[in-house]
């Protein structure tokens, strides 16, 4: 019961946090300079029809909202006009539909072009967060079990070391290493592999994203061998894992049925709040290995000065993170059964 | 230590780059020095421009770490305000800012920044006030979890009380103590803003005027370094970056080991090793259960004297017997109990002595047949069962783990059936079976460890202060409970409290300790009525009698001694109100006052 009422209210809050992202994604890109449609929309060599027809294209004849007729510079306006009418409540009415507007470069929808890219950057950081979890957790749990033994020191150094690694200079050091031993280093698959038999095709992609998630892993389970790590230590000295010793469970038994679920639960909420910063590695791993994922799409989106793109972009990414962050909160409350008492 | 000299070296080099950069960063030498490896003129090699890498280097220093500095402060500063706020005031404040944080907090932080220095331009202020803005959520959350647990200390409350204004509190009461931890996430935040400033600039987004660790990657990155196989131009800035974060966390760890020092020790550290007793064992008598023979535990920590925590006990159990272990806080009693079990910590060592159970030396055994004899011969119900029962497992699944593992033909689809049956035994309903820890009263924790105790039907079982937590009332229920078991299942409980009242009323036998050894044990007949030990005397004159409303209670001056700080002879001596020269140097031998009847004191050979 209250248990079903807590996970109602994380529902709730994590509907409400997608809609502030959307509201700031609108604004951002209405407040601040630098979008050139709307900047050649001022652009004095333009004749006056030209800059009519930019305006109806990307809906810029439309008041931005209710009493403002733009926000840059800001222009206050009718605040008598038809809030469907509006650019705000356009934006919100296509994105119910799964429209992300037009790319300056291409004229493809946003949707289809970025929707490929999501899933690829899914794919890498799903692939790298199972990967240095597993890893983090088992180092992390030997380092704790064996305190201040030579086996410990070693993780922690090794791990605070990995942790303190900016991500792209890894991939490129391990980019350096791959080209030279042959590894494929750049993209998600071999052009001309789409003909070949499908075992094959993910033998391949396999073999491209070895080394983009092998940095990846590096990079996070350094932090997660250090939090395993110091909270298994937290555990293992309370006092019902003296009762456990005392009722002459071994050393295995006490880890696997009264250790690891409750030093897991510190280690799930920093996965949680990890999560939106982990995607700036994957971002920086994608640009490193040429990996059509969403981040490589927002860098190539800031150099060509692709708005469209990179506002959406930037949506599906901020909105992958607030679910997945969601259902890191649903784990701990399944796996800690004291959350409903609170 | 060492994250804060790698810290300050990198500083130093970034504040005097003129002195120790060899060329001028902006002279470029020629086509013909492009992608040069390293040599005694260019140490680190040159560049895609035919620059000298380690000049550029060290002038990148100055951008990356003022980068750092600069942005981290705007953060330290918006989330300290934040957490300080949310935290003192509360209410709607603390609601709206923490709410606010949740949602930053999710928001993935990076593609927020590319896309708005992509929206704005990238000058080098612009990228410092995006990563500052930007990276205040963490200290916000921390600052204001401090400021909670402050804001309810009494200095403050008092200070409120004497009418003291918010600011001056604020200022004066909570600052000094949020500080610490302030400065401990400051270096974390600044690490994290580094590693922010090199990424974006790896992403093209920095200021093309300036030269930064992360630009120069990006420069070699994109322009050939690959294809020529230059690595020193990728390498040396990347280890720049990774020195300065590598240091400030280093500097992190070591600042947050000196404001919350931990003992880095737990449960599953191996013992130390057991000391065996070159001299024979005494013969066991046939109707002793447990016995134990001169036992001794130190507790040995690095650099300081070993603290002689047990010295010199012996005891023996007899079937269906009650034994009273009682004695001050910090006598040695709990230490006592755990080492029969071979239980320590891992500071602890058994020195001298054995321990036979049924005949089998404990002291002797592999930590493997040790496991067999724990909770199937002897269990422990420890004092204040709030922590002793795992707080994520049902109740009823710890009983039935001991069943499994102690009784291995035990059919399992009876388990729980005899689980059930176990908790009807101390009067836990049934349905209270598959509850967790925390659905449970203190009382009936505790009865829940005792019906935990009995479940693979020990002997023996010892129960350390095992109403020490609990209300009158319940302590009754409990002991009763105890008690009525004992009778019922034939069992031998050592019991351990400060309690002589309870003693008087359940125990067959007492066995006073003082300072880690014997001051008497008797019956409790003997020990009630004819003290021979100062200490047993004085200890029943500060106990009140029913029997005797009038007597006057007094209670004994002093402290028990500390056992790393042993007094050299009697422990007992600095408090003793028959103290003599003697017994500030020798320590009194034990002696047998009558069948059965032992007490160490030098009273007792001169009266003899």
């Amino acid at each position: 019961m209250n248990r079903t009422r807590a996970v109602l209210r994380k529902t709730a809050w994590a509907v409400f946090t997608i809609f502030f992202v959307i509201i700031l994604n609108f604004f951002l890109f209405r407040v601040l300079p630098g979008d050139p449609a709307r900047a050649g929309v001022r652009d004095p060599r333009l004749k006056k029809e030209a800059v009519e027809a930019l305006r109806v294209r990307f809906g810029l004849d439309k008041p931005v909202i209710n009493c403002f007729e733009s926000l840059n510079p800001i222009k206050v306006g009718s605040c008598d006009v038809n809030p469907l009418d509006t650019q705000f409540f356009i934006y919100v009415r296509n994105l119910l539909q799964g429209e992300l507007g037009f790319s300056y470069h291409t004229n493809r929808p946003v949707a289809d072009m970025l929707a490929e890219r999501l899933w690829n950057t899914v794919l890498l950081i799903g692939a790298g967060q199972i990967l240095s979890i597993i890893l983090g957790m088992g180092l992390g749990m030997f380092a704790a079990w064996k305190a201040r033994t030579a086996l410990d020191y070693g993780a922690v150094s090794a791990s605070l070391v990995a942790w303190s690694l900016p991500t792209f200079w890894l991939g490129i050091i391990l980019l350096f290493w791959g080209s030279a031993s042959g590894l494929p280093v750049a993209g998600k698959a071999t052009p001309g592999m789409s003909s070949m038999p499908l075992l094959q095709q993910w033998a391949d992609i396999a073999r491209h994203m070895f080394l983009p998630t092998l940095t990846y892993t590096i990079v996070y389970m350094g932090e997660y061998t250090l939090i395993m790590r110091s909270s298994l230590v937290d555990v293992l000295s309370e006092d019902y894992i003296l009762t456990a010793k005392a009722k002459g469970l071994n050393a295995v038994q006490i880890l696997r049925d009264h250790a690891m679920k409750n030093a897991m639960l510190p280690l799930v909420t920093v996965i949680a709040i990890n999560l939106g910063f982990t995607v700036a590695g994957a971002f920086a791993i994608e640009r490193v290995f040429s990996w059509p994922g969403l981040g490589d799409a927002i860098i190539e989106a800031v150099a060509r000065r692709d708005f469209p793109i990179l506002q959406g972009a930037f949506l599906l990414i901020a909105v992958s993170v607030i679910i997945a962050n969601f259902l890191a909160d649903l784990t701990y409350t399944w796996l800690d059964p004291r959350v409903e008492v609170e | 230590m060492i994250g804060l000299s790698m810290l300050v070296t990198m500083i130093l080099v970034a504040a005097f780059a003129p002195v120790f950069a060899p060329y001028d960063r902006i002279e470029a030498i020629g086509i013909s020095d492009i992608y040069k490896p390293p040599s005694a003129q260019h140490w680190f090699g040159t560049d895609d421009a035919g620059q000298d890498v380690f000049s550029n280097f060290v002038y990148g220093a100055r951008v990356s770490l003022t980068v750092g500095f600069v942005a981290a402060l705007i953060s330290i500063l918006i989330g300290g305000t934040f957490g300080l706020v949310a935290g003192f005031f509360g209410g709607r404040w603390e609601n709206f800012l923490m709410r606010f944080t949740d949602i930053m907090l999710v928001i993935p932080d990076l593609p927020l920044m590319v896309v708005i220095i992509a929206l704005t331009k990238p000058s080098i202020l612009n990228i410092i006030f995006v990563i500052g803005l930007l990276g205040w959520t963490t200290t916000a959350r921390v600052v204001r979890s401090q400021t909670l647990a402050v804001k309810s200390r009494k200095f403050v409350l008092r200070a409120r009380a004497i009418g003291a204004g918010r600011l001056h509190i604020i200022t004066h009461h909570i600052l000094p103590l949020v500080m610490p931890i302030l400065v401990v996430q400051a270096v974390l935040v600044i690490s994290l803003a580094i590693l922010n400033e090199s990424t974006l600039a790896f992403f093209g987004l920095s200021d093309p005027t300036t030269l930064s660790w992360g630009q120069m990657l990006n420069y070699a990155f994109g322009r050939g370094a690959m294809s020529t196989r230059s690595w020193w131009a990728l390498v040396f800035p990347g280890l720049g970056i990774v020195w300065v974060v590598l240091g400030l966390i280093l500097l992190g760890q070591g600042l947050e080991k000196v404001l919350n020092p931990r003992l880095e020790t737990h449960h599953l550290m191996p013992g130390k090793p057991v000391v065996r007793s070159e001299a024979e064992a005494k013969p066991v008598p046939p109707w002793s259960l447990l016995e134990v023979q001169n036992l001794s535990i130190n507790y040995i920590n690095e650099g300081q004297p070993p603290a002689r925590a047990v010295e010199n006990v012996s005891f023996s159990l007899k079937e269906g017997e009650l034994l009273g272990l009682v004695g001050e806080s910090g006598c040695g009693k709990t230490t006592l109990m755990l080492a029969l079990l071979r239980l320590l910590p891992s500071a602890g060592q058994i020195i001298n002595g054995r321990v036979f159970f049924k005949g089998t030396d404990l002291t002797a055994l592999s930590e493997s047949r040790m496991n067999e004899f724990r909770w199937s011969g002897i269990s422990i119900v420890f004092q204040g069962a709030m922590n002793a029962l795992n707080p994520v497992r049902t109740v009823g699944d710890q009983i039935a783990e001991a069943i499994v593992k102690h009784i291995p033909g035990f059919p399992r689809n009876a388990i729980p059936a005899r689980v059930t049956e176990l908790l009807d035994l101390v009067g836990i309903a049934a349905d209270h079976r598959d509850q967790y820890p925390h659905q449970y009263s203190g009382g009936m924790r505790q009865r829940a460890m005792i019906a935990m105790a009995l479940a693979c039907n020990p002997q023996v079982i010892i129960a350390d202060e095992p109403t020490t937590a609990l209300d009158v009332m319940i302590q009754a229920q409990i002991l009763e409970l105890l008690d009525s078991l004992r009778k019922k299942l034939g069992l031998s409980i050592i019991f351990v409290t400060h309690d002589l009242g309870i003693v008087a009323e359940m125990c067959d036998r007492v066995l006073v300790m003082y300072g880690g050894v014997t001051a008497e044990y008797a019956d409790v007949d003997a020990t009630y009525n004819d003290p021979k030990h100062p200490y047993t005397q004085e200890l029943i004159k500060a106990f009140p009698d029913l029997t005797k409303p009038k007597k006057k209670l007094s209670s004994i001056p002093g402290y028990p001694p500390r056992l790393d700080d042993l007094p050299p002879g009697c422990r007992f001596a600095p408090r003793c109100p028959a103290v003599f020269d003697r017994c500030h140097t020798e320590l009194p031998a034990l002696h047998t006052v009558a069948d059965g009847h032992v007490a160490s004191c030098h009273l007792l050979e001169k009266t003899r």
